[in-house]
C-alpha cells in the first residue's frame, strides 16, 4: 500500500535556501535589469581585458587613439567628444570601467578574506581572541575612513614587497581591500555570535567536529548570506573609493579612469568642456544605481528575516 | 597508541573490559559548576550512578534540575569558560574520560558516544542536506570514500525507517517534519554503532504517536547493536518499561537511585513519591492530578538542609530536614536514596536534632 502512495505522489525536489532565495530574487523585474547593467559592466571590463592580453584591436577598447582635434564638442562620430590630446573621451569611459571593476573586485576579495575569519574566529572563541580583534577593528574605524585609505595609497604607492612592485591600481585595491574589512569582520562576529548558540553547532560538536571545522563548514555556510548581501552594497563603495583615490592623483597614473577623468574636468571646466566629466558621472550614476537596487533586493530575498510571503 | 586506547575507539562490536562487571559507564562524584554574574550555579552535585552494557538507564527530573548537563558532562560539552566540571570522575569502558585530550574526545564523541537532542527542528544544520550530514559524521570517524559514505547513510536512513531514503538523503532539513528529522538525528547518532548513545529528552518536542515510534525504534536499534542508553526524561511514563534502572534528580543532586520495578512498585523519596502520584494512569477515576507544592528552587538560592524541604508534605516542619542535607544511601540493596524519613536511612551515628 505504502508502495503505491509513494508511486502517485512525488515529493517535489529539494530546494535549498539558497535557491528559494535565487527564485525570489528573479520573481523582481526591476532586480534583473539591475543584474544586467551589472554584468553589462563586468563584460565590458572582462573584454577589454581579453583584448589587452590578446592584442586584439577593437575600436573601442583603444583609448589612446587620436580621433579628433583637442576639445571636440559631443558630435555624431565622438559621442562625449574629445579631450586634451584628442582622444575620445567615450572610449576612456569604457576603459575607466576596467579600472573600477578591477580595483572593486580585488579589494573585495581582500576584505572578506580579512574580514570573515577574523570576524568566525573571534565571534565563535570570544574571550581574549575577540578582544584583540574587536580592539583592532575598533581602531580602524575610529580613523576617518578615506583618510586611512589615503595614508595606506601613500604608503603602498610604488613600493616593492616580496619582488612584486605595486603599481598604481595594485597600491589602490590594497590600501582599500586593508581598511574596509571593518564592517564585514563586526556583521560576521555578530552574526556567529547568535548562531553559535543554536543546537546545530552542540550537535557538530557532539558528533566530533572540530572548532575549526564548525566555524568554517557549519558556521560560515550559515552567515554568508551577509557577506553577499554586504557586498553587493559595499561595491558601490568601493568603485567610488577608487574615484576619490585617482581624483586626489593616488590612482592608475598613466591610464585612464573615471576618478582621473572628473580630476581632468576640475580645470576643463572653467573653459566650458563639461563632456569629459558627464561622461565620468554617467558612468559612474548607473552602475552606482544598479548596484544599489540589485543590492537591497538581494538583501529582501536572501535574508530570512526580512522575508515576507 | 596504547592496547587501552586502541579498545577505546575499536568501531565496531564490543568487548567489555573488565570482566568482573558489565558496566559500560560509570560517572563518579560528577560535579559541574557554572560561574555566572549572579554566583556560582552548583549544576550538578557529586552525582554518580552506572549504565551497564546494552541496557537502558534513565535519568528524571523536572526542567533545571541538572539532567541535561549530566549527560553534557559525559560528552565533555559543558559550555566553557563558564561551565566547569569540577570534581568526580567519567569512567567509559575501563578509561576516565576526564583526563583525555581534547582530540581523542573528539575521536570519541559521535563514534563510541553518541547524543540525540531534544530539539529537532534545530539540531540539524539548515543549510545542507540530510545525506551530508550523515555522511559528515561517517567520513569522520571511518576511513570511508565518499561513495562508500554515501551508501552507509541510505543504509542507515533505512533503519531508522525513513521511506524512500534514497530520494530523502538529498532533501534538506526544512523539507522534513519533526519526527522525520529526530530519525535523522538518530541515523547520524547511530551511523558509527556507538556502544553508548545518550538520549536528551528525544521525544519532548514530538506528538504523543511519534513520541511512541521514535521510542520503539530506539529500543529496536537498542537490540540490533546491543548499545547502552542514556535515557534522559522528565517523563515518568516513558521510562517505565524501558529503563533497568532509574535515577531522579532533583535540584542538581539525585534523590533516589533504584531499578525500575522497586522504584514504581515503592518509592522511597518524597518526591518520586510525588511525582508518581502526579502521573496519570489507566482507571483513574479521581478528578484532580496530584501536584507537588511550590516550585523547583532557585538554583542560585537552593534551601538550607535537605533541599526539598521546602515541598516536602512530610519534612517541612523537622528541624534536621531544615538544616542537614541527607547524601545518597543505600537502604535496600541495589537501591539508594537520599532522605530522613525513608525506611533504613538513618544510621546510629547520625546527628540528631
Amino acid at each position: 500500500m505504502i508502495d503505491s502512495v509513494q508511486k502517485t505522489f512525488k515529493a517535489p525536489k529539494g530546494v535549498s535556501l539558497w535557491r528559494d532565495g535565487m527564485r525570489r530574487l528573479f520573481r523582481r523585474p526591476l532586480a534583473d535589469v539591475c543584474l544586467f547593467v551589472i554584468l553589462l559592466y563586468f563584460a565590458l571590463a572582462a573584454f577589454i581585458y581579453i583584448c589587452e592580453i590578446f592584442h586584439w584591436q577593437v575600436g573601442f577598447t583603444l583609448w589612446s587613439q587620436e580621433v579628433g582635434p583637442s576639445y571636440q564638442a559631443p558630435c555624431l562620430q565622438n559621442i562625449f567628444g574629445t579631450d586634451i590630446f584628442g582622444n575620445s573621451v567615450f572610449r576612456r569611459m569604457l576603459y575607466g570601467a576596467k579600472i573600477s571593476i578591477t580595483v572593486a573586485l580585488c579589494a573585495s576579495f581582500i576584505s572578506i578574506g580579512i574580514g570573515v575569519p577574523l570576524g568566525a574566529i573571534a565571534g565563535y572563541f570570544r574571550g581574549v581572541v575577540d578582544e584583540i580583534i574587536v580592539w583592532i577593528y575598533s581602531t580602524l574605524s575610529s580613523i576617518p575612513y578615506i583618510l586611512l585609505i589615503l595614508a595606506f595609497a601613500v604608503v603602498l604607492r610604488d613600493k616593492t614587497i616580496y619582488g612584486i612592485k605595486l603599481t598604481g591600481i595594485t597600491s589602490v585595491y590594497l590600501a582599500i581591500g586593508l581598511t574596509s574589512w571593518v564592517g564585514i569582520c563586526r556583521l560576521i562576529r555578530g552574526e556567529v555570535i547568535k548562531h553559535k548558540e543554536r543546537e546545530y553547532v552542540l550537535a557538530a560538536k557532539s558528533y566530533g567536529c572540530s572548532d575549526s571545522r564548525i566555524i568554517f563548514r557549519h558556521l560560515l555556510p550559515n552567515v554568508f548570506h551577509i557577506v553577499i548581501i554586504d557586498f553587493s552594497l559595499r561595491f558601490v563603495s568601493f568603485i567610488h573609493a577608487e574615484i576619490i583615490l585617482s581624483f586626489l592623483g593616488l590612482g592608475e597614473a598613466d591610464r585612464p579612469s573615471w576618478g582621473a577623468m572628473i580630476n581632468d574636468a576640475r580645470i576643463e571646466l572653467a573653459r566650458g568642456v563639461w563632456w569629459q566629466m558627464v561622461a565620468a558621472t554617467v558612468a559612474v550614476f548607473f552602475i552606482s544605481l544598479a548596484l544599489n537596487i540589485f543590492g537591497d533586493a538581494l538583501r529582501d530575498s536572501l535574508d530570512p528575516k526580512l522575508r515576507v510571503q | 597508541m596504547t592496547q587501552n586506547d586502541d579498545i577505546l575507539l575499536r568501531g565496531t562490536g564490543f568487548q567489555p573490559v573488565s570482566s568482573t562487571n558489565d558496566i559500560l559507564l560509570s560517572v563518579e562524584n560528577l560535579s559541574t559548576h557554572f560561574s555566572t554574574q549572579q554566583g556560582l550555579v552548583r549544576a550538578v552535585q557529586d552525582v554518580s550512578f552506572a549504565v551497564k552494557n546494552s541496557r537502558t538507564f534513565a535519568l528524571v527530573g523536572e526542567s533545571g534540575c541538572g539532567k541535561s548537563i549530566t549527560a553534557l558532562s559525559i560528552m565533555r560539552l559543558v559550555p566553557e569558560p563558564q561551565g566547569k566540571i569540577v570534581a568526580g570522575k567519567i569512567i567509559f569502558n575501563g578509561r576516565d574520560l576526564l583526563g583525555l585530550s581534547g582530540n581523542r574526545m573528539r575521536a570519541i564523541r559521535g563514534n563510541r558516544i553518541a547524543m540525540i537532542f531534544q530539539e529537532p527542528m534545530t539540531s540539524l544544520n539548515p543549510v545542507f542536506t540530510v545525506g551530508y550530514q550523515i555522511e559528515e559524521v561517517i567520513r569522520l570517524h571511518q576511513h570511508k570514500s565518499k561513495a562508500e559514505a554515501r551508501d552507509l547513510a541510505v543504509e542507515v536512513l533505512r533503519q531508522v525507517r525513513i521511506p524512500d531514503p534514497q530520494r530523502r538523503i538529498s532533501e534538506y532539513p526544512h523539507q522534513m517534519s519533526g519526527g522525520m528529522r529526530q530519525r535523522v538525528m538518530i541515523a547520524m547518532a547511530i551511523s558509527c554503532k556507538p556502544a553508548l548513545l545518550i538520549a536528551d529528552e528525544p521525544t519532548t518536542a514530538l506528538d504523543v504517536t511519534i513520541q511512541a515510534q521514535i521510542l520503539n525504534l530506539l529500543d529496536d536499534i537498542q537490540k540490533q547493536y546491543k548499545m547502552s542508553i542514556l535515557l534522559i526524561t522528565h517523563d515518568l511514563g516513558i521510562v517505565e518499561e524501558r529503563a533497568e534502572n532509574i535515577a531522579v534528580m532533583y535540584a542538581s543532586r539525585i534523590a533516589e537511585l533504584s531499578d525500575c520495578r522497586s522504584l514504581f512498585e515503592q518509592p522511597l523519596h518524597p518526591y518520586t513519591q510525588g511525582l508518581l502520584k502526579s502521573m496519570p494512569r489507566l482507571g483513574f477515576t479521581e478528578k484532580r492530578l496530584y501536584t507537588i507544592t511550590g516550585v523547583v528552587p532557585d538554583p542560585l538560592h537552593f534551601p538550607g538542609g535537605c533541599k526539598f524541604h521546602p515541598r516536602c508534605p512530610i519534612g517541612c516542619n523537622d528541624k534536621r530536614c531544615q538544616t542537614i542535607e541527607p547524601l545518597l544511601r543505600e537502604v535496600i540493596p541495589g537501591r539508594q536514596v537520599a532522605c530522613w524519613y525513608a525506611p533504613g536511612y538513618e544510621r546510629p551515628d547520625d546527628p540528631k536534632l
